[in-house]
């Protein structure tokens, strides 16, 4: 019986060493890729960084309008984001090949599928971009209008309107990669609408007495002479 | 009218009137004035319909577009546009436009209204003394709008107008005097009677400064090659005698113009900090900060002020109309604090005031010249 034990114990052991032998020089063939990707990586983000110090990216990237970009970024500098950027997705694609190495058959399945969800990723972010610029630039315009006007919330009306456009941009590009659609549909609705009714009591409560001034003073205009003001500009 | 006008002037000149209408031909004008010979004539031009919408400069700018394009097609020598009322009888106001062209050899004419108080703000803030500071000429009013114009100058303007894009089509109020000055051409300053201003609206003040500051802006990135050469300013040749300024006595509420400009501080900051150095900014929050009886913006900030949105504007460091709205809360600041300081003072002490501006204008152009060609170096 000890016999029968010690066959079974040497033939379990031999199977696990031959799976394990059998996995080795995909394992080696994963840590050689990876490696030689995180040397592509660094030397590429190296590069990448250089050439944008280069070229100011950091100064142009807020002259473009998009302090944003600086000021939300962990690191505090677009250029090491986007070196960064550049050098994680190279070790990526060297991870990928080294798990390649294990199964060919899998790897190539995932990167279908990542290849399919890439385009929808590339649609989402062109919508956060595109949406983030048009809120800065309507609640730059809804600002400078406001004060122009005199009204003393226009910084309120200016974040609302900034607020309500990247709740949008946001909600559009969780809609496209399809994530949580009917929690995020439902979430949106709600915020949407609460900054609407928000923004409508402030500016309703607000200028409560300002419109009851303008009709009075139409009133009083209609009925009497015009007065003239002596400050002419043109 | 125009015939007795006509009378006054040398070699009995052919004078065309155009009328706004549909376009007609040169050869067959659609009325004659005089009885016997076609010496003045009307002529129906499309261009000239009134705006139906009554804006100001674009209908203005597009008019004068038509009457160049009609003195172009009419090989007129001389072409005169009389766009606002003065106290001057419009007969020897015509004759006062046109005899210069005529007789003198002056291409462009450009008129110098009897000074009234606050009239021509926007004018006596900026375009004048920016005017005579980048080119060297003392112009009093570059924009007209009343101006005669030669045959030479109105072919310049058309020829520079077909030749540049659609967007940066020249606007011909803020054009005509710079080109002039840039081609050595000859400009003469005619003096009139005070000129009868339309009434000021103010929910409508930002859209103003826009139209009136924008093409004037543009000019100034267009020509940087002429004016960054020129140093200090002479006087342009006078015709006529010049007007006694018109006192008008009362009190001017300030208090709109004071709580703009209290709200621009407050909330525009951080659109100006784009625009204006620090120590710019700092300035304005020390002047927010007085009292209403002290407060006075200085003239050096307020040329710093106008030279760094004129560099703003060519650099696009925002977008240009968000630039021109948010001049807005400053001019008014500036015009509370000229109300305040010249309120009670009589004609000669607010020339002297004006002419102190212009000459700190002319004292602060290196500024001007070296943030032009150096931007970075001296970036906020």
């Amino acid at each position: 019986m000890w016999d029968q034990a010690k066959q079974a114990l040497d033939q379990s052991m031999a199977q696990i060493l031959t799976k394990l032998a059998s996995l080795l020089p995909g394992t080696v063939a994963l840590l050689v890729a990876v490696g030689i990707s995180i040397v592509v990586a660094w030397i590429l983000g190296n590069t990448v960084r250089r050439v944008l110090v280069g070229m100011q990216f950091d100064e142009r990237i807020v002259r473009w309008g998009f302090p944003s970009v600086a000021e939300g970024s962990p690191v505090k500098s677009p250029t090491l984001l986007v070196s960064w950027t550049i050098a994680f997705l190279v070790i990526i694609a060297g991870l990928l090949i080294g798990i390649a190495a294990f199964d060919a058959e899998w790897t190539s399945r995932f990167v279908d599928t990542i290849a399919a969800y890439v385009p929808k990723i590339l649609g989402a972010a062109l919508v956060l971009v595109v949406g983030t610029v048009i809120a800065r630039f309507l609640s730059r315009s809804v600002l400078i209008g406001a004060v122009n006007m005199n009204f003393e919330y226009g910084r309120l009306l200016s974040v609302g309107v900034k607020w309500l456009v990247i709740v949008l941009a946001v909600a559009m590009a969780l809609e496209h990669l399809r994530i949580g659609s009917g929690i995020v549909e439902l979430a949106f609705g709600i915020l949407f609408g609460g900054i609407v009714l928000a923004l409508a009591l402030a500016v309703g409560l607000g200028s409560k007495d300002l419109v009851t001034k303008s009709l009075e003073r139409e009133k009083k205009k209609a009925s009497s002479e015009a007065v003239e003001d002596p400050l002419l500009h043109v | 009218m125009v015939c007795e006008a006509r009378k006054t002037l040398s070699g009995s000149p052919r004078i065309v009137i155009l009328q706004g209408g549909p376009a007609g031909d040169p050869a067959k004008p659609t009325a004659t004035v005089s009885g016997d010979s076609p010496s003045v004539s009307v002529l129906s031009w499309s261009s000239l319909r009134a705006d139906a919408l009554g804006t100001g400069m674009p209908s203005i700018s597009a008019a004068y577009q038509s009457v160049f394009a009609a003195s172009e097609r009419l090989s007129a020598r001389a072409c005169c546009v009389i766009a606002s009322k003065t106290t001057t009888p419009m007969q020897q106001w015509i004759c006062q436009l046109m005899q210069p062209l005529l007789e003198a050899g002056c291409d462009l004419v450009v008129p110098d209204y009897a000074h009234s108080a606050f009239a021509g703000l926007l004018n006596a803030a900026v375009v004048s003394p920016l005017t005579r500071s980048l080119y060297g000429k003392r112009i009093r009013n570059p924009m007209g709008p009343d101006l005669g114009v030669s045959r030479q100058l109105f072919q310049k303007m058309l020829g520079g107008d077909r030749n540049g894009r659609a967007s940066a089509r020249m606007h011909p109020l803020a054009s005509l005097a710079p080109m002039a000055f840039c081609a050595n051409l000859e400009v003469c300053q005619v003096y009139g009677g005070a000129r009868v201003y339309p009434q000021t609206d103010w929910t409508n003040i930002s859209s103003l400064v826009a139209q009136v500051l924008g093409p004037v802006f543009l000019d100034v990135e267009r020509n940087a090659g002429c004016w960054q050469r020129t140093r200090g300013s002479v006087s342009l040749r006078g015709v006529g005698d010049a007007m006694p300024a018109v006192e008008e006595p009362g009190t001017v509420d300030i208090s709109r113009m004071a709580e703009s400009f209290q709200l621009g501080i407050r909330d525009l900051r951080e659109i100006w900090s784009l625009v204006l150095p620090p120590t710019t900014l700092l300035e304005l929050t020390k002047l927010s900060r007085l009292a209403p009886d002290r407060f006075r913006m200085r003239d050096e900030l307020w040329v710093h002020i106008v030279y760094d949105f004129a560099l703003g504007h060519r650099l696009r460091t925002i977008n240009r109309d968000h630039l021109l709205g948010s001049f807005t809360p400053l001019y008014l600041g500036w015009v509370a604090s000229f109300v305040r300081e010249l309120e009670t003072a009589g004609a000669a002490a607010r020339e002297q005031r004006l002419e102190r501006l212009a000459l700190a204008y002319e004292a602060a152009k290196p500024y001007l010249v070296s943030r032009w060609r150096w931007p970075d170096r001296f970036s906020p």
